[in-house]
């Protein structure tokens, strides 16, 4: 099966981590990342996995998924329940974080704010189930998709809070494994959260659907 | 204007029922998305249409529904989450128009969202699509030929519809060109 990837893309880096941490054997296609890979889409989707079949799987977090099935590791209700999260909820708060920082020029702490609602929710998770990963004592593919999408707002210059603890210990944790820091080494170049400016510069610019006032 | 069925528990509900599921499940709803809460009786309780979806059909005992192999597991995987981040309510026209373009050349080799066997993708999906269809013209049925034979095939599936309202389509354009 074929991975095809794009520099500076979060989505790329979780893909990556994921076959890392499942040891799924993928041949890797570096494309820019407005490449079209999948036929069937008008925008173009980066990462995408071409599996041998002829199938495309465009959502990342299918792909990740799909790895982690390879290696005999069924999903359950809670790591759906985080990559539903994550997908609905954390993804658009980050985009739209990193948007206003890297384009717009916004500085950490507005930024950081933007997204505490979001860390908050991860922290407490941890907190109240007090196990060191998020769906368990074991690592699932839960935090390596959570991992790489946090990792472009929390890698440089925004650091987290005091009261956020086991967010940071559980991030901390999630740096450190190999998988993760190989495919972070992979995606990224030393340049800090440079690198997502240019892929963030060629997409649209996110929906602000929570920046509106709230109805009273 | 045809009822819809609408975002978040009203869609669980229908799906319950598809399921053969025993009432008793209570539901929530979260922020002004509505998104869905279950309270389960012996656990804490899941957040999210297509995560509390998934829970329903293990209850049911019906896991072929979720994709027999890794592949299909993840391909059902991905059209739940297309219909939880892409169909959520308030598209756009022209988010309706890609999404309709898009599905449509996807499904032009396929019987269902994983090719040959009905799962939970096609169920939610259609009930989120429902509303975009009922509004479609002749015409727009027509140009995207492929959804509206997909859409048809799946409202006839017996016990899927419920209350929602039947969708006409004109069955000899539908059916003369498919191989």
């Amino acid at each position: 099966m074929r991975l095809y990837l794009s520099e500076g893309s979060a989505q790329g880096l979780k893909v990556l981590a994921a076959a890392g941490a499942s040891g799924a054997r993928v041949r890797l296609e570096r494309v820019p990342p407005d490449g079209r890979v999948v036929p069937f889409l008008t925008h173009p989707r980066v990462p995408a996995l071409h599996l041998d079949s002829g199938t495309f799987l465009f959502s990342p977090n299918a792909i990740c998924q799909y790895f982690f099935l390879l290696a005999g590791k069924e999903p359950n209700d809670l790591t759906n329940q985080w990559l539903e999260w994550e997908a609905t909820e954390l993804q658009p708060a980050v985009s739209t974080a990193l948007y206003c920082h890297l384009v717009q020029g916004k500085k950490g702490g507005e930024v950081l704010e933007a997204i505490r609602k979001t860390l908050t929710y991860i922290d407490q998770s941890l907190t109240s189930k007090a196990t060191p990963y998020l769906a368990g004592e074991a690592e699932s593919v839960a935090d390596i998709v959570l991992w790489a999408t946090l990792f472009p707002v929390l890698r440089d210059e925004f650091c987290l809070p005091d009261e956020l603890e086991a967010l940071r210990s559980w991030f901390q944790t999630m740096n450190l494994s190999e998988p993760c820091r190989s495919a972070a080494a992979s995606v990224l170049t030393p340049k800090g959260a440079q690198e997502f400016k240019a892929y963030l510069q060629k997409q649209p610019g996110p929906s602000l659907h929570w920046e509106k006032p709230a109805a009273n | 204007m045809a009822a819809a069925a609408g975002p978040g528990p009203e869609e669980l509900i229908l799906l319950e029922k598809l399921l053969g599921l025993k009432k008793g499940n209570k539901y929530g709803a979260r922020e002004e998305r509505k998104i869905p809460v279950l309270q389960t009786n012996n656990g804490p309780s899941l957040t999210g249409l297509t995560t509390i979806a998934t829970h329903l059909v293990k209850q049911a005992k019906k896991e072929q529904l979720l994709g027999s192999t890794a592949e299909e597991k993840a391909i059902v995987q991905q059209w739940l989450e297309y219909r939880v981040t892409q169909i959520a309510g308030h598209s756009n026209k022209e988010d309706i128009r890609i999404i309709l373009k898009d599905l449509n050349l996807y499904l032009e080799d396929k019987v269902y969202l994983a090719r040959n066997n009905f799962t939970l993708a096609d169920i939610l999906m259609y009930y989120g699509l429902h509303h975009i269809i009922a509004e479609l013209t002749v015409q727009e049925k027509e140009k995207y030929l492929n959804v509206s034979r997909w859409f048809n095939h799946i409202q006839h599936y017996p016990g899927i519809r419920q209350h929602l309202s039947n969708i006409v389509f004109m069955k000899n354009r539908l059916y003369t060109n498919a191989h």
